[in-house]
């Protein structure tokens, strides 16, 4: 298997003109920086709302942007070109995820600067926010994969973006409803875990426990994307 | 350059090829032709590994169709298809650059590439705001960036007025000349005509006919005396001895205005040989 930096950074160079001008999937990424500037105003923040605009963005953005950037390069029959010229497909999604990265991890940046939350000292946080990224972009590689168009991968990822962007708001609700506790297992809310047992200097076995849960996510969906990417490969 | 033998393509129930059998050598251009539906972007998809064949085999620079997928050989080949797309919100320039990236040309290749098909002045034009048969000449200059060995258009002209179009076969001519072999699909049989050394008439997913342009219309000539009369009406007459006294009745009459003889062209031999007209 080639890879080719050259033929990687031209992908990245040509998503990140063609994303400048496509305000209906960029404009996404403003939603977490809009929430930002509301929770902002509210005074007294607890951890949890930093997590959950953290976790919205990263599943928002980091999942829709990919996705999309698939899905329409199927849609408008650009992807058949690529595949034809020298470019692999590992080389191309990595270019689409490279492009992801820097903006969900800028808008991530921003909106808690916004919030006034400070990173220093939160290198757990930091390393499950990388971890979870992974698990959102792959998941968003995988939607990418089985949609055919723009439209498909905005319904799409409406589902994701309950369940694993806010799915620590229904945590509140576990109590009535007992099948919401498998919500528990979710990225998000590990990650809100991975951020409250560092901050009250919690045993490293129950970090190692939420990070292992993120890295099965990632695996599975890591494997899912694999299978599909297989059988999709020829018609 | 290209061996293709028993080539079978079955959609569900639908047969879209039947035993299609052909050569193509290295430096010749050959033509395609069939109407709407007959299997030639079929073709053109197995010949690029763009989908595995039923039965038959499909030999391309000497190894099957379906290994072409590493970067050294998809430099060596270009393909336009009727569906290929560009990105409509960036300039022409900019969609020609990620292919001279991609394939590692220098960007020099993109002006010349763009001259080649008469669209050196409008490189900073957004694709969006571009006509078909513009966009169908971008298309082609991307595949000219590298200086394929190989070249498959699959109608490379059905969007283009006879300007255009006139343009582009010169640039398809001059490349051939330069040693490229192309491939291409037409339901245009004058520009089969008058590009190709080798055509096959494909009808239903069968090869009906196979031999160059020249050959067949020697094979098929039938020479067809046209008359255009005083009283306006154009008859069409075949040059037979049968019809010597018809044609001698309008002569006597004085009631010809003009009188000439016309060679078939590969359409009508296409009709005759097919029973279908093209398109
Ligand atoms: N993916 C597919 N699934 C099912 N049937 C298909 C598929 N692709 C092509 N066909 C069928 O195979 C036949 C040949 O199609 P093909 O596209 O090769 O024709 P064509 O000669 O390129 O026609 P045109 O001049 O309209 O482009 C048609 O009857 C078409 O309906
Ligand atoms: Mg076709």
């Amino acid at each position: 298997m080639t890879f080719s930096v050259k033929r990687f950074m031209a992908i990245f160079q040509k998503d990140v003109k063609d994303l400048y001008r496509n305000l209906y999937i960029s404009s996404t990424a403003l939603m977490p920086l809009i929430l930002a500037v509301i929770y902002s105003r509210l005074g007294d923040i607890p951890l949890s709302m930093y997590m959950l605009v953290i976790t919205l963005s990263l599943a928002l953005v980091g999942t829709f942007l990919q996705c999309a950037m698939i899905a329409e390069e199927k849609e408008k029959n650009t992807l058949r070109g690529l595949m034809l010229s020298p470019a692999t497909l590992t080389e191309i999604l990595a270019g689409k995820s490279a492009v992801t990265i820097v903006i969900t991890v800028i808008v991530t940046a921003v909106s808690m600067f916004i919030m006034d939350f400070s990173f220093t000292g939160r290198g757990w946080l930091i390393a499950g926010i990388i971890l979870t990224l992974i698990f959102f972009i792959v998941l968003g590689t995988w939607m990418g994969l089985i949609t055919r168009s723009v439209m498909e991968a905005s319904i799409y990822v409406l589902p994701v973006m309950l369940i694993f962007g806010m799915g620590n708001m229904f945590m509140e609700l576990v109590d009535q409803f007992r099948l919401l506790q498998v919500l528990e297992y979710t990225p998000g809310i590990q990650l809100e875990q991975i951020a409250e047992i560092a901050d009250t200097g919690g045993s490293l076995s129950q970090l190692g426990k939420a990070f292992a849960i993120i890295g099965a996510w990632v695996a599975a969906t890591l494997v899912l994307t694999i299978v599909t990417f297989k059988k999709r490969m020829m018609d | 350059m290209i061996e293709v033998k028993s080539l079978e393509k079955i959609f569900g129930k639908k047969q879209a090829l039947h035993e299609v059998s052909f050569q193509v050598k290295k430096g010749e251009t050959f033509g395609f032709l069939g109407p709407s539906g007959s299997g030639k972007t079929t073709t053109i998809k197995i010949l690029t590994g763009q989908m595995r064949q039923t039965a038959g085999t499909a030999n391309v620079f000497g190894i099957p169709a379906t290994q072409l997928n590493t970067p050294e050989y998809r430099k060596r080949f270009g393909v336009v298809t009727d569906n290929s797309g560009l990105y409509v919100r960036l300039t022409i320039y900019d969609n020609l650059k990620l292919y001279a990236d991609l394939y590692g040309t220098s960007l020099k290749r993109i002006d010349e590439a763009l001259e080649a098909v008469n669209l050196g002045t409008e490189k900073k034009t957004q694709v969006a705001k571009l006509s078909k048969g513009m966009t169908q000449r971008v298309l082609l200059a991307r595949t000219l960036l590298h200086q394929p060995k190989l070249l498959f258009l699959d109608e490379p002209t059905s969007a283009l007025d006879p300007a255009n179009s006139k343009h582009i076969h010169n640039g398809l001519k001059e490349l051939n000349r330069q040693g490229t072999t192309i491939f291409l699909t037409t339901h245009d049989m004058e520009e089969a005509d008058h590009l190709c050394d080798k055509v096959a008439f494909l009808n239903k997913g069968v090869v009906q006919l196979l031999d160059e342009p020249k050959q067949l219309k020697k094979q098929y000539r039938e020479e067809i005396i046209c008359m255009e009369l005083k009283d306006g009406r154009e008859l069409e007459i075949p040059l037979k001895a049968s019809s010597a006294e018809e044609i001698q009745q309008y002569i006597s009459r004085e009631m010809v205005e003009r009188i000439y003889t016309k060679e078939p062209t590969l359409g009508d031999i296409f009709v005759e040989v097919t029973g279908r007209e093209l398109v």
